[in-house]
């Protein structure tokens, strides 16, 4: 049985011996307020309709937003231009698009 | 083909705004497809603090709305080496370039797709893709047949070594 956490990457920041970056900047860039201090380890998924690549705050209370017609979680960027046309639309077509234009035209 | 590493042993990054050109030999690297059908999968993006006081560095992977144009070159410190050594070299493979001789790149302003802030008086940042989850750089027009990793402004970039282990299939 799949499991969408197989869709999960992994980002380390490792501040252990460093002065890390302050809170308000690690937020600013959108990074959880707590990955700029000490060891950060944290999953990733990278959106499949956009390609971003997003970190999982374990802080986060709001629902991961979800696209059933791919199976993938999306970033929220992409979800709200799902809600608004309700069109799923992922990478792997546009690399599809692209790359069957490009031989057409040869 | 099989995976190859493109790695920068040092280098400070200079701050530069979205959709601005990247000035030669002031970011890491960038990748820039070799056809118009190529696709080339990005697994890997580590970077290595150097500096020698507190620096956060705001370094971000992106696709680029402007591609670079002319001839595209490194500086000495970067490398482009496949993993494996027997790996038989593409006829055109993707160029790893940090110099543009005529047009140079600029990130897009939306696309970016990967933030890697970091601290670079001893930290270290690294992500890892799931297998098939990968970034892709398509083709080699704007805005998917490029991406480069930079510093974005806003913070105080540092001394840093960098690589990206990427393959095109």
């Amino acid at each position: 049985m799949n499991s969408k956490r197989r869709h999960e990457g992994y980002l380390l920041v490792d501040h252990r011996f460093s002065p890390g970056i302050a809170p308000e900047l690690a937020a600013a860039v959108g990074m959880p307020a707590n990955a700029g201090t000490g060891l950060f380890e944290a999953p990733t998924y990278t959106c499949s309709h956009c390609q971003r690549v997003v970190v999982l705050n374990p802080n986060r209370l709001r629902p991961r937003e979800y696209c059933a017609k791919c199976n993938h979680y999306i970033c929220d960027g992409c979800a709200k231009l799902k809600a608004v046309t309700g069109e799923c639309r992922t990478f792997k077509q546009i690399i599809e698009e692209t790359q069957e234009a490009a031989s057409r035209a040869t | 083909m099989a995976k190859r590493s493109a790695s920068h042993k040092t280098l400070t990054p200079t701050a530069t705004a979205d959709t601005t050109d990247l000035v030669d030999s002031t970011y890491p690297f960038a990748i820039q497809g070799a056809s118009a059908s190529q696709k080339t999968n990005i697994f890997e993006v580590e970077l290595g603090g150097q500096a020698g006081a507190s620096t956060p560095t705001i370094m971000v992977l992106a696709r680029d709305s402007q591609l670079a144009t002319g001839s595209l070159t490194k500086d000495a410190t970067l490398n482009d080496a496949a993993l494996s050594a027997p790996t038989a070299a593409l006829a055109a493979p993707p160029t790893i370039f940090n110099k543009a001789a005529t047009l140079k790149p600029r990130r897009d302003t939306a696309l970016t797709l990967l933030n890697l802030s970091f601290n670079a008086f001893g930290g270290i940042v690294r992500w890892l893709a799931a297998q098939g989850e990968e970034i892709s750089v398509v083709g080699n027009t704007a805005s998917l047949g490029e991406a480069s990793l930079s510093a974005f402004t806003g913070g105080t970039p540092g001394l840093l070594g960098a690589h990206m282990i990427f393959e095109t299939e």
